[in-house]
């Protein structure tokens, strides 16, 4: 496979509300028809969610262990601060898109971001309604309605974008970044949202 | 994501996962989890679907706030296109779905 680092990117269809959308960058033709039958068909649906244990559950038995960490919240959530965190590939258009065969890295995602200044790189799931409403996978325009409406303390400055996770050992010290700085900038809660 | 979400509670900090997985979720002894039985992309529901959205959202926020010990994996009960929603009358409350899974657990 080729790298994907310099990738042109081809405009989202359909974005909402008659704004422009986020981003496309290139998948493939072959990667965009297999991405397709795996959201949109029962069967293509059974087999990547039985690739998705295949590659995820050998890892998470070694790396998964020990006792589950535990932070409850300590006030309620209308006084608490709100982090985005998605891995279905979203990031800055401007931003080095993630490999799409897995990538160790991140990428931080601005709390005013607009649809149309966001990509989508990823090649395990079909992108159509999630660059004509990126809400799908990352939900910011739902969480800036909820913090103007007091449903929510204060939403972050900065919300966290990664890719296809493949090697989770690969990815662990950005994972450990991503989460101290969450710490450091005093997020109380942190909402994850999967590919 | 579920290693992710064991890295930032270990900081401290609250976390919430959305599940598509239901195996993966149990295996990564993750805080909290959601399970929604929808296809890959669509966490939050369909394309334009606000009041979905917020549903999902207001699950989130009600299963922070509300689990009791950690490593529980909900899984709510909205089918794929199948289902109505309705605005959310009131977030100070936690959601239906999650109370009732919660109380069915503890029975259980």
């Amino acid at each position: 496979m080729r790298t994907h680092d310099h990738q042109p990117v081809e405009r989202g269809r359909v974005p909402s509300r008659g704004e422009e959308g986020p981003a496309r960058t290139r998948a493939g033709r072959v990667n965009e028809l297999f991405s397709r039958w795996i959201t949109g068909s029962a069967r293509g649906e059974a087999f990547g969610r039985w690739l998705s244990r295949t590659i995820a559950l050998p890892q998470l038995r070694r790396l998964a262990v020990g006792e589950i960490p535990w932070a409850p919240l300590r006030a309620p959530v209308r006084e608490r601060t709100v982090a985005l965190i998605t891995t279905a590939g979203v990031h800055l258009r401007g931003d080095r898109p993630f490999h799409l065969n897995g990538d160790p890295t991140f990428r931080v995602i601005p709390r005013d971001v607009r649809p149309a200044d966001l990509a989508i790189s990823h090649q395990a799931y079909d992108r159509a309604d999630a660059l004509r409403d990126i809400n799908l996978v990352f939900p910011i325009e739902r969480l800036r309605e909820l913090e103007r409406e007091r449903v929510i303390g204060r939403l972050a400055g900065d919300h966290y974008g990664f890719g296809l996770m493949g090697s989770a050992a690969a990815q662990m010290p950005a994972m450990k970044d991503v989460a101290r700085r969450l710490a450091e900038s005093h997020v109380d809660l942190a909402l994850l949202v999967p590919a | 994501m579920g290693l992710l979400a064991r890295e930032i509670e270990a900081q401290g900090v609250t976390t919430v996962g959305l599940a598509l997985v239901r195996e993966v979720a149990v295996a990564a002894r993750a805080p909290r989890f959601l399970y929604l039985h929808w296809p890959f992309g669509h966490a939050l529901g369909e394309p334009g679907n606000v009041d979905q959205q917020r549903t999902v959202l207001h699950d989130m926020l009600s299963l922070a706030a509300a689990a009791p010990r950690p490593g529980l994996v909900i899984d709510l009960p909205y089918r794929w296109r199948r289902e109505t929603y309705t605005p959310v009358r009131d977030w100070d409350q936690p959601s239906a779905a999650v109370l009732s899974a919660l109380r069915l657990r503890a029975a259980g």
